[in-house]
């Protein structure tokens, strides 16, 4: 029995041995952004992002690309998630693969935090410059201050190339040109070198006499002031002396060496310029709205009434990023990701032509694996369970109008 | 052999056993020191220390002295009242440095690609030098605490200002003016520390125009002060031997 207890405890040790190795070495790339696991409810009533365009698939080092699009900040913005009163464009990559060599919002850039509001649509246009070679998933992304990272769509890049060949030239108002990429690197080495002999130095000149056991005897026997001697002393003044004017010294050359500096920028950014959006002249009423869960399908019946002068068919529901499309109303020609990408996942019950002043009330079904996959569905687990989106209806001339949309939703089990 | 009995045999062997001591003790301490500094470093100064574009005239420079004399005055009280060795808080920067660098080089730069020019530590070496140099000459506990926390204070901003000037230039950019530490902020994405995250230029101290930072400077030093004292304490209770059991 003996023998049994010990085979299986060794045999169990190796075992773990084995784990915590495959564990240390299995290392795979994280190319993923979290974007799955955020709330459903955050992603689908905060921002929604629509109109984007990743302008390469591919680039080379040194290349840049840039996302352009709209956002819309959802008038009906979810009470548990602070107001984007202090918000932040960001760009959702896996650390500086890419640098962001500009950002605009309605034309203005942005390096900095801005105030948006509620109900309103913005443009924007983040400009990157490729850096680190590899493929990498490069999302759209709001930071909005007591609601966390808010983040978008988002499509594989590609970067090819070398990152040693990788520049960021810059010219100062003093009128150098400097790489920002090494700029002030050897200068950085050098004085936290030249601190830390200096430190090694001091730490040196007690070590070199025999420190704790003797010492300590000599404490505790009442011989403490036998310990430092007056070369101790003098010694320790001339690092004091020398630290300090070192100091003096060194600061007073860089100043003569910079003279113009200037403080950090910081500051939040108002005003943001948004986007005269038309009035919508088809109002859209949720009457009810349900989530199938067996299905993955969402449904929606809605009474819509054409205040226009054209007649209108529905085309595009939008939500979190993911587009549900009617093929026989609209298709995407913008290359959108096609993860995110429903192309025939809007079914209408009646989708005619609605003529003006007509009113129809429609059942609307949104299906796609996208409730799955991007875990859309577990809005139902949501401490405020409502959904919110996007409507695009066009008009036989291609027109297309918006209307948002925000309801209560209902989970089916059967 | 007994227990009473000496574990040497000569005075030699005695020598070479003591050195043998102190350089085993040396090494492990450093490590110690550096593990603990370094994660009460990285909670309390944390983005101040990381970041060029967080590194400003008034709370980094208020903010890092006052967090970092702590394990400097805690070692010090043990080295110094026990050892009578003037080197602690020497060897708790030492130890942070080190252990900084490494963090700065083998992750922010090795693992996820942060230039180092935008992610190097501060320094605070001449400040520790000095605070050794007024315990070892004062043998005063409030005198180092007074002179060697406002000299910690006071001499952190220009002992790194050699480091850190070059990045204050000022560049246009895209109609916009802003730093070269702005600029790599900028640049340099991280997704996870949005620009409102930052504090930098905040408060209320508009009064002295541009010369902001030696206004920063006394205050943090005045602080550094009282963290001096409550850490010394700190140290001298950790250093006790009491709850070791006498054979």
């Amino acid at each position: 029995m003996k023998l049994i207890k010990d085979k299986v405890a060794k045999l169990s040790f190796v075992a773990l041995l084995v784990t915590v190795t495959a564990a240390m070495f299995y290392t795979p790339t994280a190319s993923a952004h979290g974007e799955k696991s955020q709330a459903a409810f955050m992603r689908m009533r905060t921002i929604h992002w629509f109109d984007l365009n990743w302008s390469k698939e591919e680039l080379k080092v040194n290349d840049t690309m840039t996302i352009s699009g709209k956002f819309h900040v959802f008038a009906g913005w979810p009470e548990t998630v602070d107001k984007p009163e202090i918000s932040f464009l960001n760009i959702g990559i896996p650390g500086p693969v890419f640098i962001r060599a500009g950002s605009w919002i309605g034309g203005q850039l942005v390096p900095r935090s801005v105030s948006l509001e509620l109900g309103e649509t913005y443009e924007f246009k983040v400009l990157l410059k490729a850096r680190r070679p590899g493929d990498w998933h490069v999302h759209t992304m709001m930071n909005v201050k007591g609601g966390g990272p808010i983040i978008g769509p988002g499509k594989w890049v590609t970067i090819t190339g070398s990152m040693g060949q990788f520049t960021n030239p810059i010219t100062t108002l003093t009128g150098e040109t400097i790489d920002l990429e090494t700029y002030n690197l050897s200068n950085t080495y050098f004085w936290h070198a030249f601190w830390y002999a200096l430190g090694l130095a001091w730490l040196a000149y007690w070590a070199r006499k025999p420190m704790f056991v003797p010492r300590l005897i000599a404490v505790d026997s009442g011989k403490a002031d036998s310990l430092i001697s007056p070369t101790d002393r003098k010694v320790a003044l001339a690092f004091a002396v020398g630290s300090i004017a070192i100091v003096a010294m060194s600061m007073s050359s860089t100043n003569q060496q910079y003279p113009v500096t200037t403080p950090l920028q910081a500051g939040l950014l108002r005003g943001m310029k948004s986007i005269e959006m038309p009035a919508p002249t088809v109002a859209v009423k949720v009457d009810d709205a349900t989530y199938r869960v067996p299905g993955r399908a969402m449904q929606m019946t809605l009474t819509v009434t054409n205040n226009g002068d054209s007649a209108v068919r529905l085309g595009e529901f939008n939500t979190a990023g993911v587009r549900f499309l009617d093929a026989k109303v609209t298709e995407d020609t913008t290359g959108y990701p096609d993860d995110l990408l429903a192309e025939e996942g809007l079914t209408v019950s009646d989708n005619s032509p609605l003529a003006p002043g007509q009113t129809r009330t429609i059942q609307v079904t949104a299906s796609d694996a996208a409730w799955e996959v991007y875990r859309l569905a577990d809005l139902i687990y949501d401490p405020d369970s409502r959904f919110a989106g996007l409507l695009f209806f066009y008009d036989e001339a291609g027109n297309r109008q918006m209307v948002m949309v925000d309801s209560s939703l209902i989970p089916s089990f059967i | 052999m007994s227990a009473s009995q000496s574990a040497v045999r000569s005075r030699a062997e005695a020598v070479k056993v003591s050195r043998t001591f102190d350089w085993l003790i040396c090494f492990t301490l450093f490590f110690v020191i550096l593990g603990g500094y370094h994660v009460h470093f990285m909670l309390t100064g944390g983005d101040w220390d990381f970041w060029t574009d967080w590194k400003d005239r008034r709370l980094w420079v208020t903010v890092l002295p006052i967090v970092g004399i702590t394990f400097p005055a805690a070692v010090q009280s043990i080295f110094w009242w026990r050892y009578r060795l003037p080197f602690g808080a020497v060897l708790s920067v030492l130890g942070l440095l080190f252990g900084e660098w490494v963090n700065r080089y083998l992750n922010f730069w090795g693992w996820t690609y942060f230039p180092v020019n935008f992610v190097f530590p501060s320094n605070f070496m001449p400040g520790a030098i000095v605070l050794d140099v007024i315990l070892m000459l004062s043998n005063s506990m409030v005198l180092t605490a007074v002179l060697g926390g406002l000299a910690y204070g006071l001499l952190f901003y220009p002992g790194n200002w050699p480091i850190i000037a070059p990045l204050h230039v000022p560049v246009e950019y895209n109609g916009m003016m802003m730093t070269l530490a702005d600029l790599q902020g900028y640049h340099y994405v991280r997704t996870g520390t949005p620009e409102y995250i930052r504090m930098v230029e905040k408060g209320t101290l508009r009064t002295f125009g541009k010369d902001v930072a030696p206004v920063s400077a006394f205050f943090s030093g005045f602080v550094s002060i009282i963290i001096y004292f409550l850490w010394h304490f700190f140290g001298k209770w950790f250093g006790k031997t009491n709850f070791v059991q006498s054979t």
